[in-house]
């Protein structure tokens, strides 16, 4: 029926067809408001999210990210940065969590050495959330939930799953093929959005890449001696449970996954190849002072063969898929579905590794001695990750940080 | 560049607010295809433009 027919119709029926049509109309539109409302619940409480975190009484300033290249103030890039000064000589580290927002472990890890630090020479630099744009998105197709929950002595402490690239309600439009400067290599179209493919950055780039150049100018002008950049990796990736470093720190690399190896835990450790562009193990090794290391772990919530992605499996890492790929010889790290890989795990591998290759940084180079202390692998799997992490409603507020 | 980009930036949402206001407008007001049907299509090929135009997804 054409509109012409319709009118026609409702001057027939006296106006009251044109007033049930309109009513008809205005409800399917009130229901498809109703659906945003109620479809988007999750996406909008991801978006808004802050996590907390209660810093030890080490911590001697915090500055946004901003503080070393204003090109990224006012976006959501801006990272806090956390710095937790001695005031001994001595060398610097920085901690670059995040990066990667979907491998939680990462900033789990930064978190705990926050709440739980203590220096005694040189400085740590954190930064618990390298890209706050992707833990504020979900992976699409992925279906899984936005948040996981850690329990603690005094209750539950949530913090957001996130995506591996900047949301595109921050960067858009992608571009055909992301050239990566100043290599000019070609890249994946997505890689103009992840930050570990964006590095030295540039400061007339895209918002990750101007990010990625705030945290190289950070570097450069704190004098930073090592950058650990802290990640996880699916099992069926070869760096799985690997350092991987730039040739300047090969070394201590070498030595800090045989430390590792013998008294703790399986690490592996892989010199990074130089034709692989825009990763900190290769960009921050070449355009500053500072040594490069990367450090993974195995997560198979982020494997593609796994069952379903749930808390439960981000959480405790078992899964009867990953213990198939496992007993054909698939995986590139040990995989006992009755251990899995749980977060306690994962945090505790990487809080013992970033403080074995600070201490081989000392051994190799005495003036960059750095003497800070954290929790370790041994007091992870014995009392688990929520016994380092602090009640912030009874905390000092000075020390409480929504971040 | 920086300023390009964003313009470029905003453009999407600017052009995601015009066809949410374009399939609002079709959908109270056209000439053809008055069916049922058709308004259940118009309402739901709205959400994903408001929602962009909103900065919610």
């Amino acid at each position: 029926m054409s509109q012409a027919q319709g009118e026609r119709r409702a001057a027939a029926t006296g106006g009251s067809g044109a007033r049930r049509l309109l009513a008809r109309r205005l409800g399917l539109l009130a229901a498809a408001f109703l659906l945003m409302i109620v479809g988007t619940r999750d996406i909008r409480a991801l978006r808004a999210d802050r996590e907390t975190v209660v810093v030890s009484e080490a911590l001697t300033r915090r500055v946004p990210l901003s503080t070393y290249f204003d090109g990224i103030r006012g976006t959501l890039m801006d990272a806090p940065v956390f710095l937790f000064d001695s005031g001994v000589p001595g060398g610097s580290v920085l901690i670059l969590a995040g990066t990667h927002a979907y491998e939680p472990a990462s900033p789990v890890m930064a978190y705990v050495v926050m709440e739980n630090i203590a220096v005694t020479k040189g400085r740590v630099f954190v930064i618990p959330r390298a890209n706050p744009s992707a833990s504020r998105l979900g992976m699409l197709g992925n279906a899984y939930p936005p948040f996981f929950r850690v329990k603690t002595p005094w209750g539950e402490k949530r913090y957001r799953i996130g995506d591996r690239e900047t949301h595109p309600l921050e960067q858009w439009p992608d571009p055909f093929t992301f050239v990566h400067y100043p290599s000019r290599q070609n890249l994946a179209y997505q890689d103009s959005r992840n930050m570990n493919r964006t590095f030295p950055g540039r400061p007339d780039g895209n918002l990750t890449e101007r990010a990625s150049y705030a945290v190289s100018e950070l570097i450069r002008r704190e004098r930073i001696d090592m950058t650990i950049d802290v990640h996880e990796a699916s099992m069926g990736y070869p760096v799985v449970s690997t350092y991987v470093c730039h040739e300047r720190a090969e070394d201590m690399c070498m030595m800090a996954a045989m430390v590792l190896s013998a008294e703790q835990f399986p690490m592996k450790t892989e010199t990074s190849p130089k034709s692989l562009r825009g990763l900190t193990h290769r960009e921050v090794g070449d355009y500053t002072q500072s040594f490069a290391v990367l450090m993974e772990t195995p997560e198979p919530f982020i494997d593609k063969f796994v069952g379903p992605m749930t808390e439960e499996l981000m959480l405790t890492g078992r899964d009867e898929f990953m213990q198939t790929a496992a007993d054909r010889g698939l995986l590139y790290a040990d995989y006992d579905i009755k251990t899995g890989a749980t977060l306690d795990y994962r945090v505790g591998r990487h809080l013992a590794g970033a403080a074995e290759v600070i201490r081989q940084m000392g051994e190799f180079h005495p003036e960059k001695r750095i003497e800070a202390s954290w929790p370790g692998y041994a007091d992870i799997m014995k009392h688990g990750v929520g016994f380092y992490l602090h009640d912030p409603s009874k905390a000092d507020a000075r020390r409480v940080f929504v971040n | 560049m920086i300023l390009l980009q964003e313009i470029i930036h905003q453009l999407y949402f600017l052009m995601s607010a015009a066809v949410a206001v374009l399939l609002v407008g079709r959908l109270f007001r056209r000439k053809t295809r008055p069916g049922l049907a058709y308004d259940i299509v118009y309402a739901y090929a709205l959400i994903p433009f408001v929602l962009r135009a909103l900065h919610i997804k």
